[in-house]
Formats: structure tokens, C-alpha cells, sequence
């Protein structure tokens, strides 16, 4: 809804402080996403992807390289550029609806009601709407989080692992819901997941991630029409070839370690 | 449930019918002389005595409005100096070892310095009290505010909020439980410290003064109701607290709801 936002991840490294050592997380991080775009993330634990959505939307500062939207270095957070966090961060004072409405705050009252209400029943939190986050199973939590970060409208939404505590149905459910709010209002969404399957279900592009440092290994193209069918030929294909990379990973790992 | 309560209410009145009997039993056996162990009925008729005369109400008055004024300038400054320290790293590096160390002096200690600076009328009272209500809301202040979790900070900020508002929707609601049990420690602490006043630096009026002055006429019934009262009282103002805690944590999910 607001600037277009290309985003634009040059030569990006990103390194901590650990115990007076640097520890560097992310090397050589290339990547483009357009507007309206959905790509993912998998890797394994460790490798980096929830400090490189960090970067993306300006929770750390402190990086080599570049992140640009739309040609401009990063400075900070921004509300057009919204996060799914891998713990729900629900404001444990607050009421679902509270939470949900709690980056409106410029809005009318009135407004703030009507979209509040639309995005409770998107998550399929209806009925829940005075109930405080403690009252709440993992999953609503999740989901809750999810309409929360969606009701700005964001032009660009980072989700880190953000079905990763729902059920298999309820997963599928969301998987679908995702695709239509996406679809519907052109956000271009990152997407963190250790699901192969629901990384493919619903990217453009799957970027596959390398540990010790982060860097990104291999970037797999989606070229399915979608809706797309899980048992389809192309799909299965496009699955067996990122789980060929993760034994390769995992071999090598092996070797090392032996 | 109902029942519950009602046992629950029962057992609170256990010891203090146990001692009245104890009481009751003592003073009849005559083992202590009528002016150091008034019987119960006796204190109960000069009760009522004081009551009807105004005595009691007037003392009550004297001693409560001492008792708020304290408290309030005590509990304003101390969540002033709290908020600053947690706040400001250079604010607790100044103040901060002063302040722990003017907190080792016990109270009673000030009250020739008070004496001497703001005299033996009402100001030198409130003065004591208000010292004694500071101390708590500052330290629980400070600390409400340090152990706000990063993470929520990280929310108000992916939403772009101002410092004002990023005050008043997360800070201050995460510090409220502690901010809470600091002004309820500060009231009791208030409260005992006005009878203390009230018989180190000469008053005129108020519970403290009632007793002081019964004793130096050897009127143990007096002092009994004045005691009996102070443990009512400060009850009662606990209670009162302890309800506003209640009324507005109503989200943390507490050991007693389970
Ligand atoms: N603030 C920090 N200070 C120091 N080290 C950090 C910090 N944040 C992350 N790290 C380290 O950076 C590495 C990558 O962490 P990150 O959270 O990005 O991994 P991840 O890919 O999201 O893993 P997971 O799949 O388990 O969520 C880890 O080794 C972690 O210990
Ligand atoms: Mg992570």
C-alpha cells in the first residue's frame, strides 16, 4: 500500500559478538525480491535466517554490504515492512483484539473495529476476541501474530516460521489463506520454514541456506500454476530436488564429523 | 464454590478469635493487674466511648491525612526517581549508589535530622512518612522497567512507534505488576510509619499520639483500641491494593487461577 519496495541484499555479512570472538552468522548474501513476490527460506537451525529478516526490517543495524529498498540504504524499522516473529510476541496485557489492532494506532476508531474484526475472522480466532494471549493455544498464538503484522498492510512481510506450531490440517488451512491474502493484496512476503512442502506450495522462489556462516547455497524456482497440487509430478520433482541438497549438507556433515 | 470461600473466610478468623478467648481468659484470671490487661468488654465499651465523643474519628482523620500526604509525595517521588534510573543509564550511575545507601539508614535514624529541618508540626511527619513510601516504588519502578522484555520493545518498534507511545502501550503496562506491589508495600510501610510519627515527633492527634498519650496516663484500654485499630486499618488499605492489583492484572495467568 505504500512505496513499491524493491528490495535489493547485496554482498551482505552480518557478524555477532560472542564472548569477545566474532562470530560471523551471514557471508556473501545476495538477493533480490520484487514486489509482490513470495520467497522462502529453509536451512537448517543456525544458519542465519532469522537474523537475516532482522536485517530486512531493520530490528539490526550493523551489517557489511547492502540492504537498498527501492535504491535507499536501510535506516530502521518502518511500517511498510512488517514481521511474523518465531515466538509470538503477543503483548501478554493486551486482548487478542488489542493485539491485533496494536500497530493501528492512526487509525479511526471505527476503522480500527471493521479491520480488527475482518483479519480475527481471517485467522479464524472468532470468539476469541477478548481472551488474553495466556488463554491461547500455541497455534492461535501463531495466528493471531500472523493478523497482527497483516493489518498494516505491509509492502513487504517477513514471516519467520510462522505455521510452525499449528496442526497439519489448520497448517494447510493457513497455507491456503496465506496464498489468498498475498495474492489478494500484492505483499511480497519472506518466509522462513523448516516445511519443504510449504515452501513450495507457496513461493515464487525457494532460497535454500548453507551454515558457518549463512550463505545462500542454491535459489530454486517455482514455475507452477497455482493453486498448486502437492502430488503433482512437477511439484514432487521440485521437493525431491531441494531435499537433494539437504543430503548433500547433511553427508558432508558427516564426513566432518567422522 | 461459595462454600469455599466461606471456609476460606472462616479459617481467617481462626487466630484472631483464638487470642481474643486467650485474652478474654487471661484478663479474668486476674494474672495481670486490671491497667496492664484491661478485659475485652472494657475495651469494647471505651471504644465506643471514644467513638461517640469524636475522639477516635478526629485521631483516624489526623492519622490517615498524614498518612496520604505522605504517601503520595512519597510514592510521586520515588516513581520519579525510579522511572529516571531505569531509564537513564547516567541517572542510575549518580543517584543510584546515594540512594542505596540513604536506604540502609532505618527510618527512626532520620527522625532527628527531619526534626531538626522541617520541625515537629505536620510537615516533619509527612516528610518521615513520605521517605518511607519512596524507597519502595523507586526500586520497584526501577525494576518493572528494567525486566521489560526486548522483544515487545521490538513489536512497538517494527510499528514504527513513537517513544511517547512505546511508553504508554509497553512499557509502562509490563512494569504495572511491580510498579503495583511498590506502592503497596510503600502504603503498609506508610502506615506503620505514621504511628511511629506520631510518638517520636510530638503530634497533635492521630493514633500514634492516642496511645502515646494513654500510656503516660496508664489507660491500657485506649492503647488496646488504638492497636486493635492500626492492624485494621492497615488491613483494610492493604486490601484495597491488593484489589486495584487484581482489577487491572487481570491478564496474568497467576498462580492462584492455575
Ligand atoms: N544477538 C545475537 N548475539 C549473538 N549471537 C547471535 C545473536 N542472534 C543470533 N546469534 C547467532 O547467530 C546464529 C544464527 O541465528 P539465527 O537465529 O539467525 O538462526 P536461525 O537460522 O533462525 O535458526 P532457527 O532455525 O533455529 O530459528 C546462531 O548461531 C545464533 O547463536
Ligand atoms: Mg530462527
Amino acid at each position: 500500500m505504500c512505496a513499491a519496495g524493491i528490495l535489493k541484499i547485496e554482498k551482505l555479512s552480518k557478524s555477532f559478538n560472542v564472548d569477545e570472538k566474532e562470530l560471523k552468522v551471514l557471508e556473501a548474501i545476495n538477493l533480490d525480491v520484487v514486489p509482490g513476490e513470495f520467497v522462502s527460506m529453509v536451512g537448517t537451525s543456525g544458519c542465519g535466517k532469522t537474523t537475516l529478516l532482522r536485517l530486512i526490517v531493520g530490528l539490526d543495524g550493523q551489517y557489511e554490504g547492502d540492504i537498498l529498498l527501492d535504491g535507499k540504504r536501510l535506516s530502521g524499522p518502518s511500517i511498510d515492512r512488517g514481521m511474523v516473529f518465531q515466538d509470538h510476541r503477543l503483548l501478554p496485557w493486551l486482548t487478542v483484539e488489542q493485539n491485533i489492532g496494536f500497530g493501528l494506532h492512526d487509525r479511526k476508531k471505527a476503522d480500527r473495529k471493521a479491520i480488527v474484526q475482518q483479519h480475527i475472522n481471517l485467522v479464524g480466532l472468532k470468539g476469541f476476541e477478548q481472551a488474553f494471549p495466556y488463554k491461547l493455544s500455541g497455534g492461535m498464538a501463531q495466528r493471531a501474530a500472523i493478523a497482527r503484522a497483516l493489518v498494516n498492510r505491509p509492502a513487504i512481510l517477513a514471516l519467520d516460521e510462522p505455521l510452525g506450531a499449528l496442526d497439519a490440517l489448520t497448517r494447510m488451512y493457513m497455507q491456503a489463506e496465506l496464498e489468498k491474502i498475498w495474492k489478494e493484496e500484492k505483499i511480497a512476503m519472506i518466509m522462513v520454514t523448516h516445511d519443504i512442502e510449504e515452501a513450495i506450495y507457496l513461493s515464487d522462489r525457494v532460497v535454500i541456506m548453507s551454515p558457518r556462516p549463512g550463505r545462500i547455497k542454491r535459489v530454486i524456482p517455482v514455475p507452477l500454476a497455482r493453486p498448486r497440487d502437492r502430488d503433482s509430478f512437477d511439484f514432487v520433482q521440485i521437493k525431491e530436488e531441494i531435499l537433494k541438497e539437504f543430503h548433500l549438507e547433511a553427508e558432508k556433515y558427516f564426513a566432518y564429523s567422522i | 464454590m461459595a462454600q469455599g470461600d466461606k471456609l476460606k473466610g472462616l479459617k481467617g478468623a481462626v487466630v484472631p478469635l483464638l487470642m481474643i478467648s486467650i485474652w478474654w481468659g487471661l484478663a479474668h484470671a486476674k494474672f495481670f493487674p486490671d491497667y496492664l490487661c484491661p478485659m475485652p468488654e472494657k475495651v469494647i465499651g471505651t471504644a465506643i466511648r471514644l467513638y461517640a465523643s469524636g475522639e477516635l474519628v478526629f485521631n483516624v482523620k489526623m492519622s490517615l491525612f498524614r498518612v496520604i500526604s505522605g504517601f503520595a509525595i512519597g510514592a510521586g517521588i520515588g516513581f520519579i526517581l525510579g522511572a529516571g534510573m531505569g531509564f537513564f543509564r547516567i541517572i542510575e550511575k549518580t543517584v543510584g549508589p546515594f540512594f542505596h545507601a540513604f536506604r540502609q539508614v532505618p527510618l527512626l535514624g532520620w527522625v532527628p535530622l527531619i526534626v531538626l529541618w522541617a520541625g515537629i508540626g505536620e510537615a516533619g511527619k509527612i516528610v518521615l512518612i513520605a521517605l518511607g513510601a519512596s524507597y519502595p516504588v523507586a526500586m520497584n519502578t526501577f525494576q518493572g522497567i528494567r525486566s521489560v522484555k526486548k522483544e515487545f520493545i521490538e513489536v512497538a518498534r517494527v510499528f514504527e512507534f513513537s517513544n511517547r507511545r512505546l511508553l504508554a502501550a509497553v512499557i509502562l503496562p509490563s512494569a504495572l505488576p511491580e510498579i503495583l506491589t511498590g506502592l503497596r508495600l510503600a502504603l503498609s510501610k506508610s502506615w506503620m510509619m505514621v504511628v511511629g510519627a506520631e510518638i517520636f515527633i510530638a503530634a497533635n492527634g492521630g493514633i500514634g499520639d492516642m496511645m502515646w498519650d494513654a500510656r503516660d496516663r496508664f489507660h491500657m484500654d485506649i492503647v488496646m483500641v488504638g492497636f486493635i485499630l492500626i492492624g485494621c486499618i492497615g488491613f483494610l488499605l492493604n486490601q484495597g491494593i491488593l484489589w486495584v492489583e487484581e482489577y487491572s492484572l487481570g491478564w496474568r495467568k497467576t498462580f492462584e487461577k492455575g
